[in-house]
């Protein structure tokens, strides 16, 4: 069965908080309800805690990191699943039901079966 | 269908080229659900139709032509994959099944074809890719015909069926037709798609590539499927009818030098009146199977049969224009659908009252046709300088070219030619 990842869009904002804890409650809802397809997933801290690093002047050259994400946008990488669904209809059906989707959006993208890597 | 008159006469041959494109298409559908790789399906229905256009000429039409089509397709597909399987140095990844003692049953047929219809149009597709899809593997165009009446570079197209190819594999766009619950929502992205490629051909004018108006054949054909495959389907009734009965003023919508001629001015008798007559029926049909909420296609395809029906433009039944326009405002409430009201309350009730509901309606200031309606109307009310201006900001917005001509035309008309006399209902 093909595997997918949903990559979820949101608001930069500290999961952890005490402010969040209905969504996080809401996330372990979701976890519990498609846990048949869920094969695994992470909220992340925020974009403020997140290095970028790079490698300058090819294999062995220099690690420059810098500080931030890869790209400063308005909604942010909060967190990620990955599905095994039956086709994208599923997955698709799946990323709906995610509380992210409602407030952000989710990037639904299949994953390169590991006989091809 | 047996015997080899096809040689030499060109007529023979087109109609053999239909016959090949046409079970061509019902052929890959077959080879999708048998490989489930639409790039492999694409690749040997393509050989097995170079070879038909080879051989069929010379050895005669064989009796069942898509029996012949399907086995030289499937055998070519199985050549491709110990092809790749060899390359690749590992036992191939696709099998295709042994073939069936009997001829499949029509039903298996029909539901291939509709699979990949759902597929061709899904809506994780964008709609321009699904048009160009729907092109390729629906109605058997090359790529290089769907880049031509699609006005892509050749290149950028290949390119972008590609892509649309390797999403529908590599992301598992499903092959299936969709569960009774979902599929309201989806064939109404099918019907819009297929609408889509009809308003292509329809807006391409007599100047362009010939294959672009061939886009409304295209469409026709495709919705004909699409009847044939759900019938019943109000909105494809709707579609199939709102295509006829404006494809029936083919002949009469462009004058000589490729100007537009406007419904008022077509000359009537070089209407397709058998295409009216079908799609008066299909309206009729349509509304009987959707008592409750008419389906918009089917209301605007009773507009069009109005018109279709009038024996001249001032003998037009408006109030039943009017009354179908308020049924279409109570399920598809959009600017241009109460703009093209607003034309027909000019029409009924006069200029006057007719401009009043054209500037009544918001939001179509970046439209052409919103300031050529004003135009029209103002300059039947003398209001020459507002006329005037009005077309000039009508000009001044993207449209076609013969439109854009006859806009032109009209200005200056103003110029030359006093107004025309009072309106039909003042």
């Amino acid at each position: 069965m093909p595997s997918y990842i949903a990559l979820i869009y949101n608001a930069d904002v500290d999961w952890s908080a005490a402010e969040h804890s209905e969504t996080m409650a809401e996330y372990g809802e979701f976890g519990r309800a498609a846990a048949a397809v869920i094969r695994g997933g992470a909220a992340l801290y925020p974009t403020s805690t997140a290095t970028t690093v790079r490698v300058h002047g090819g294999k062995g050259g220099d690690v420059v990191t810098t500080d931030g994400p890869y790209a400063e946008t308005k909604e942010a990488l909060t967190g990620f699943y990955l599905f095994e669904c039956a086709d994208l209809d599923e997955a698709v059906a799946t990323a709906a039901r995610i509380p992210g989707a409602r407030d952000g959006a989710i990037e639904v993208r299949p994953v390169i079966p590991p006989m091809q890597r | 269908m047996a015997g080899s008159t096809a040689r030499g006469d060109g007529l023979a041959r087109a109609a053999l080229v239909r016959l090949v494109r046409d079970e061509g298409r019902r052929v890959l559908a077959t080879l999708v659900r048998l490989t489930g790789d639409l790039q492999l399906a694409e690749d040997a229905v393509q050989d097995a139709t170079v070879r038909a256009l080879e051989s069929w000429p010379r050895d005669g039409v064989p009796a069942e032509p898509r029996a012949w089509l399907t086995l030289t397709a499937r055998r070519r597909a199985i050549d491709l994959i110990r092809r790749e399987g060899a390359r690749d140095g590992k036992e191939a990844g696709t099998v295709v099944p042994p073939e069936p003692s009997t001829p499949e049953p029509p039903e298996v047929l029909r539901d291939d074809l509709l699979r990949l219809v759902f597929t061709c149009c899904h809506p994780s597709l964008a709609v321009e890719t699904q048009v160009a899809l729907a092109l390729r593997t629906l109605c058997g165009l090359t790529t290089a015909e769907v880049a031509r009446a699609l006005l892509v570079p050749e290149a950028t197209m290949n390119k972008r069926l590609t892509r649309a190819k390797q999403k529908i594999a590599r992301a598992a766009i499903p092959y299936r037709v969709p569960e009774d619950h979902e599929l309201p929502d989806r064939l109404r992205g099918v019907v819009a798609t297929v609408y889509l490629l009809f308003n292509e051909g329809y807006a391409a004018t007599a100047g362009d590539d010939p294959l672009r108006p061939a886009l409304v054949d295209e469409a026709v054909r495709l919705t004909r499927l699409l009847r044939e495959l759900m019938p019943g389907e109000p909105s494809v009734l709707g579609l199939l009818a709102l295509e006829l009965l404006q494809d029936s003023r083919r002949d009469a919508r462009y004058d000589r030098d490729g100007l537009p001629v406007l419904l008022a001015d077509q000359d009537r008798g070089r209407w397709r009146h058998g295409l009216v007559e079908e799609g008066v029926v299909l309206v009729g049909e349509g509304l009987r199977r959707s008592p409750g909420r008419p389906d918009p296609y089917v209301v605007q395809a009773a507009i069009a049969a109005c018109h279709a029906l009038a024996p001249s433009y001032p003998d037009t039944d408006w109030s039943a224009v009017l009354s179908w326009y308020d049924v279409l405002l109570s399920v598809q409430d959009t600017a241009v659908v109460r703009l093209n009201r607003a034309v027909a309350v000019g029409e009924q009730q006069g200029p006057g009252a007719g401009l009043a509901e054209v500037e009544a309606v918001t939001g179509l200031e970046e439209y052409a046709l919103w300031h050529a309606a004003r135009a029209e109307l103002l300059a039947r009310l003398a209001r020459t300088d507002e006329a005037r201006a009005a077309y000039a900001a009508a000009l001044a917005l993207p449209q076609n070219t013969a439109q854009h001509a006859h806009l032109r035309e009209r200005l200056h008309a103003l110029d030359g030619i006093s107004p025309p006399g009072p309106a039909p209902g003042s």
